[in-house]
């Protein structure tokens, strides 16, 4: 079989996480609708609805500058960034896949998140404001956890390179079962809920504003530009799931080769991982109360001390 | 630089039993109610029962195989049944405002304690013989340290709660931390004396039940903020 040129596979990597968001995101909320007994939208739905998006009109707030447009499209920039950055198709690094470590994609994934809250602020819209204001706060809280679960890999594998980590947990039975690995593991998995606004944090799919967090700094964005941002949710969502699976969880399945057979069995894979992980966290969603909103530093408490207990078993207990 | 070495299956899971062993003390920790606290305190004893048995699979122990099954009778259904059983009706779920602490920096003073736990007992450089016949494998140093920090952080829990039945699990749970070391280090120690260490902890349930109850019965309340003014 043919092999597939390095260059292209890096493209594969951006276009299997900008186009497979939107199904993942469609296929978790389907699970989610048939764990509660309702029919669901089906899974292409995110699609249609990005498409209908795209074709309306844009409006803006008058007082607010070109910052308030240009946002979209720098967060979602910054997502399609991170996909050259961490392993999404191969278990080897790609050129690109160096210039930038774990810390790296953090920054961009933060940078994303700090223009969509700052265009918010810019509406002058009480609710939007809010939301970006208390996901500033609570994203403040959970970056030492990012932190401890960064200094757990960096123990490990003596680099900060999100490749080394998938490959030491590659290489034998005892790196997976260590409690340093599924501290972080799980420590990792509750920030994700966090970040992508999942059940004990806020209900992605409520519309009571004074319960949101992530999701009302978009109210006032509109067509294409909304397009943009939920795509952007998608896409840091599918970002997340994809560190989740292919760092810490299960890299397997990576191509290891450049043979076309590999790769593409890597995106089916890939994506296959990523709802599995959307079905776990569609149960979670259905079994938990949302926490209140001053309760949700307990939570990244618990977080916190997962990743926490993580290093000290490494550093402090040699396991 | 090359990743650092794993200990190896065995060793993992002695100490990954012992990491939820050492979370399921958080959890008793800021637990607000007294009836969850005890079902923690059960997992816990479940995970250091099945711990036993992975160490006797592992070491060729016969002994410990017997003293799972009886460490999992005691700690498992009977001092959880007796705890439920003594608690006074009114007082089943616990005393409200017994935290003297907010859950979350019950939490952070538990990390810092348990750092303090890890330090020392990594500094002793204690490497357990590995006692038994087929004994492979030295003991798992982390379990070690996870058990000196969980002691600390059940002491903490004893400190940072006001009613006595928190107390009571507080000390329990050092009992399961002092078995978890015992095993880890010790693993060949005689039958006798294991069994002999299973029945302090039933003195230690008599005398907490006598002390609730007796509280019970002098002050109407579970609370020792009630004690304060006995000071002469």
């Amino acid at each position: 079989m043919s092999a597939v040129p390095i260059p292209v596979i890096q493209l594969l990597q951006v276009l299997t996480v900008a186009l497979g968001a939107p199904g993942v995101t469609g296929v978790t909320a389907r699970v989610e609708a048939r764990l509660q007994g309702r029919r669901g939208p089906r899974v292409l739905q995110p699609y249609y609805d990005l498409a209908k998006l795209f074709r309306k009109e844009a409006l803006a707030p008058e007082q607010a500058s070109w910052f308030f447009l240009a946002a979209p499209l720098i967060a979602v920039t910054c997502y399609l960034t991170i996909p050259l950055l961490i392993p999404v198709l191969t278990s080897y690094g790609l050129p690109l896949g160096y210039m930038g470590d774990i810390l790296g994609g953090g920054f961009l994934l933060s940078l994303a998140s700090f223009v969509v809250a700052t265009a918010a602020l810019e509406t002058g819209s009480p609710y939007a404001q809010l939301g970006s204001s208390r996901a500033k706060t609570f994203s403040a809280i959970t970056e030492p956890v990012v932190l401890f679960v960064v200094f757990t890999v960096a123990l490990l594998t003596g680099t900060d390179l999100p490749y080394a980590l998938a490959a030491t947990v590659r290489s034998s039975a005892g790196q997976i079962i260590r409690p340093a690995h599924l501290l972080a593991a799980a420590a990792l998995f509750m920030v994700i809920l966090h970040e992508t606004g999942r059940i004990p944090v806020e209900t992605h799919t409520g519309t009571n504003e004074f319960g949101m967090i992530e999701e009302a700094r978009a109210f006032e964005h509109s067509g294409p530009y909304f397009a943009l941002l939920k795509w952007g949710s998608g896409l840091k969502q599918l970002i997340l799931f994809t560190i989740l699976a292919d760092v810490f969880v299960a890299p397997w399945g990576l191509a290891s080769t450049q043979r076309a057979g590999a790769v593409g069995l890597a995106i089916v894979a890939l994506l296959a991982k990523a709802c599995a992980v959307g079905c776990v966290v569609a149960v979670i969603d259905n079994s938990f109360a949302k926490l209140r909103l001053f309760k949700i530093t307990e939570f990244v408490s618990g977080a916190f001390l997962l990743a926490v207990l993580g290093v000290f078993t490494l550093y402090l207990g040699g396991g | 630089m090359d990743p650092v070495r794993a200990p190896g299956v065995y060793a993992g899971v002695a100490n990954v039993i012992a990491a939820v062993m050492l979370l399921l003390e958080f959890g008793m920790l800021r637990q607000a109610l007294v009836r969850d606290q005890v079902r923690l305190y059960m997992a816990q004893s479940t995970l250091i029962s099945v711990l036993a048995i992975v160490i006797a699979a592992d070491r060729n122990l016969p002994d410990l195989y017997a003293l799972a099954a009886l460490s999992a009778a005691l700690k498992v259904v009977a001092v959880p049944l007796v705890l439920r059983r003594l608690l006074p009706r009114s007082h089943a779920d616990g005393v409200a405002g017994s935290q003297t602490l907010s859950p979350a920096s019950a939490v952070l003073a538990g990390i810092v304690l348990a750092a303090i736990g890890f330090f020392c007992f990594g500094a002793m450089q204690i490497h357990g013989t590995a006692g038994g016949t087929g004994g492979k494998s030295t003991a798992p140093a982390t379990a070690l340290s996870i058990a000196g920090a969980m002691m600390l952080v059940a002491f903490c829990l004893m400190i940072v709660r006001r009613d006595v039945a928190s107390q009571a699990i507080g000390f329990f749970s050092v009992e399961n931390a002092i078995s978890l070391t015992a095993l880890v280090v010790a693993s060949g120690l005689p039958l006798i004396l294991e069994t002999a260490f299973l029945f302090d902890l039933l003195v230690a349930v008599v005398v907490f039940g006598m002390l609730i109850r007796a509280h019970h019965a002098r002050a109407e309340s579970l609370s020792t903020a009630d004690l304060t003014r006995l000071r002469g």
